[in-house]
């Protein structure tokens, strides 16, 4: 029985392409170990050197944004350590379809930042090329901390590295609390 | 990590992911060599960042060269090495700065990031520099 649910698992993903997933806490140990073992991967798979540091890259960036969420609660927060481990659980997923790349990544997020972060994606979404570079130059430049409720460079650093774009959504799980998925693509 | 910090030579090991660093205050050469997505960008990079600053401060007429060569660095990473060039190109307006900017020959994205960064140097001398 096991085997055979493990079994179906296994050709779920692989019928989605997916060669890397990941479910749980992230942290920077999980976020190095994948790191390093994709960096194989992809050596293995002798993949272009280029795409082979955009797909690291998008991979960095979208943990470190699952792994920031966390650290930058409110304090005040009635119960901290609950909710910081409940934003910090994350869901990844690599893989190749339809000869593009792809990186994804799902966490929770509150319903009050939903539309703050819709409207920063989507203006990072439809901006050009020369666009994304003054407004990484902008972030960068910016005292605002990492993390913040600010439009993240880490998003803008995805948009660039994306040469096949990215697609982002939001799923309301509770009342207090909406599933935020990105997946970009090279 | 090893942190041989002495009064004018700061040299630190590089990591998996954390580059060489060498900064030689007393003959004005730095580099930051290899890959850089730290767990704690701050912490690594903000001490080395305050006593650079300090330092040019007070160079007048002084050679000062800072050289990249780096492989793969994140976003939080980025904007330390913003900080860097804003840092060198002020201290440029009364001492000769130049930055090398080095990539791997086949790495645009690479050079692509250091012109990003170059284009905003008004008085330091950036030099771009494929290694095959």
């Amino acid at each position: 029985m096991i085997a055979q649910e493990m079994w179906d698992f296994r050709v779920k993903l692989a019928g989605e392409g997916i060669i890397f997933c990941y479910s749980g806490f992230m942290t920077e140990e999980v976020l190095f170990g994948i790191g390093n073992t994709l960096k194989k991967k992809l050596a293995m798979e002798q993949a272009d050197k280029r795409i082979a540091r955009g797909v690291f890259s998008l991979f960095v960036e979208q943990v470190q944004n699952v792994i920031r969420y966390s650290t930058e609660l409110p304090h005040d927060d009635p119960d901290p350590d609950y909710l910081k481990n409940e934003l910090r659980y994350g869901l990844l997923s690599i893989g190749k379809k339809d000869n593009r790349y792809f990186v994804a990544c799902a966490n929770k997020v509150p319903n009050q930042d939903v539309t703050r972060m819709r409207s920063n994606l989507a203006k990072i979404q439809g901006m050009d090329k020369a666009g994304l570079k003054s407004l990484y130059k902008e972030l960068l430049r910016s005292e605002v901390p990492e993390g913040s409720k600010g439009a993240g460079v880490g998003f803008v650093e995805i948009a660039r590295r994306a040469t096949r774009g990215f697609d982002f959504d939001f799923y309301k799980t509770d009342a207090d609390h909406s599933y935020f998925a990105i997946k970009a693509y090279i | 990590m090893k942190d041989s910090s002495r009064m004018d030579i700061v040299k630190i090991d590089a990591t998996d992911r954390s580059p060489e660093i060498e900064f030689d205050f007393l003959n004005n050469i730095y580099s930051l060599s290899g890959e850089s997505y730290p767990e704690n960008t701050a912490s690594l990079y903000v001490p080395l960042i305050e006593k650079l600053a300090g330092h040019l401060e007070l160079q007048q007429e002084t050679r000062i060269e800072f050289t990249f060569e780096l492989i793969y660095f994140n976003s939080s990473s980025a904007r330390v090495i913003l900080k860097l060039f804003d840092l060198l190109d002020k201290a440029a307006e009364n001492n000769e700065v130049i930055i090398n900017w080095c990539f791997e020959e086949d790495d645009d994205a690479m050079e692509e990031l250091g012109e990003e960064f170059g284009e905003d140097l008004v008085n330091a001398v950036f030099n771009l520099k494929p290694k095959s």
